[in-house]
């Protein structure tokens, strides 16, 4: 059944429906893919087990993260944040992309539990869940300023 | 008469984002709480009652749905109060679960003014 799904589609459906609902922030498919998110950034990362077990994250530049962090709590451009804002932010960001990637793959997978998010700070970071995993990474636009990228790690559960 | 809420949810963020979202519905508070998890929730519940509480489900310490629990199985004080969890989890199950237990609605997050202003406004008189 796992097949059926196209989770590039997934990821950026999910994706857009928060950053338009809650962000108020344009997502798009990234015009040129091969952009990369360069130099300190934050990784925000979910797991989940179940009929699929694996890692969701969403990582982007710490100016990207801070431009989401203010729009989100509508606050003054000029306003100074911690650390912590935008780590919550971003970890609020993974958990809401993958609460609504859930329940699209609901469908097709009996269940999937979802952890708590994490976050971390740090240069050119990676999304790694070890061998045996199927990884689907898309590209994205914030604002056709920023480049996002958005990863989905996965094995069917039982696969070491 | 004037209303009283508390936000509870580990992510001062999503608090403040849920805060916003609450003033762009329109809806009015007269005074509003925040606590960080179910325990400090009760905590705070024991000495002054609210009349509506936004509670995420997953949560450190004491979660949502044990926070439920606890406030209908042991608050007298909260026997009005009315609870909506606020969460990304939203199967059927665990709605029905909650709703089951004591909890009076359900928001998924991510969420709109207009959701919170369904949710609310039929406890706001």
């Amino acid at each position: 059944m796992i097949e059926q799904v196209c989770f590039n589609e997934v990821m950026i459906e999910s994706a857009k429906e928060v950053f338009e609902t809650m962000v108020f922030m344009d997502l798009a498919e990234a015009t040129e893919p091969d952009q990369n998110v360069e130099g300190w950034g934050l990784l925000g990362s979910i797991t989940f087990k179940g009929g699929l077990e694996g890692c969701l994250a969403i990582c982007c530049g710490t100016a990207c993260a801070q431009a989401i962090t203010t729009n989100m709590l509508g606050i003054d451009t000029n306003e100074k944040l911690t650390e912590e804002d935008t780590c919550d932010a971003i970890g609020e960001i993974a958990n809401m992309v993958m609460g609504s990637v859930k329940s699209r793959l609901l469908e097709n997978v009996d269940n999937l539990e979802v952890s708590i998010p994490s976050v971390i700070i740090g240069h050119e970071l990676r999304n790694s869940l070890g061998e045996g995993a199927e990884k689907i990474s898309v590209k994205v636009n914030i604002e056709d300023k920023y480049v996002v990228e958005l990863s989905l790690l996965y094995r069917e559960s039982g696969i070491e | 008469m004037a209303k009283t809420l508390m936000i509870v949810d580990d992510s001062a963020t999503m608090r403040k984002i849920i805060m916003r979202t609450v003033r762009m519905s329109d809806l009015k508070f007269d005074r509003t709480e925040e606590a960080g998890n179910g325990n400090e929730a009760i905590e705070k519940l024991k000495s002054a009652p609210v009349d509506i509480v936004l509670c995420d489900v997953n949560m450190p310490e004491m979660g949502g749905l044990e926070m439920v629990k606890k406030i209908r199985a042991e608050l007298e004080n909260c026997a009005d109060t009315k609870i909506i969890m606020v969460s990304t989890e939203s199967s059927q199950e665990l709605i029905d679960g909650v709703i089951a237990d004591g909890a009076n609605g359900f928001i998924t997050k991510p969420f709109t003014p207009e959701k919170f202003q369904e949710k609310l406004s039929p406890f706001m008189n």
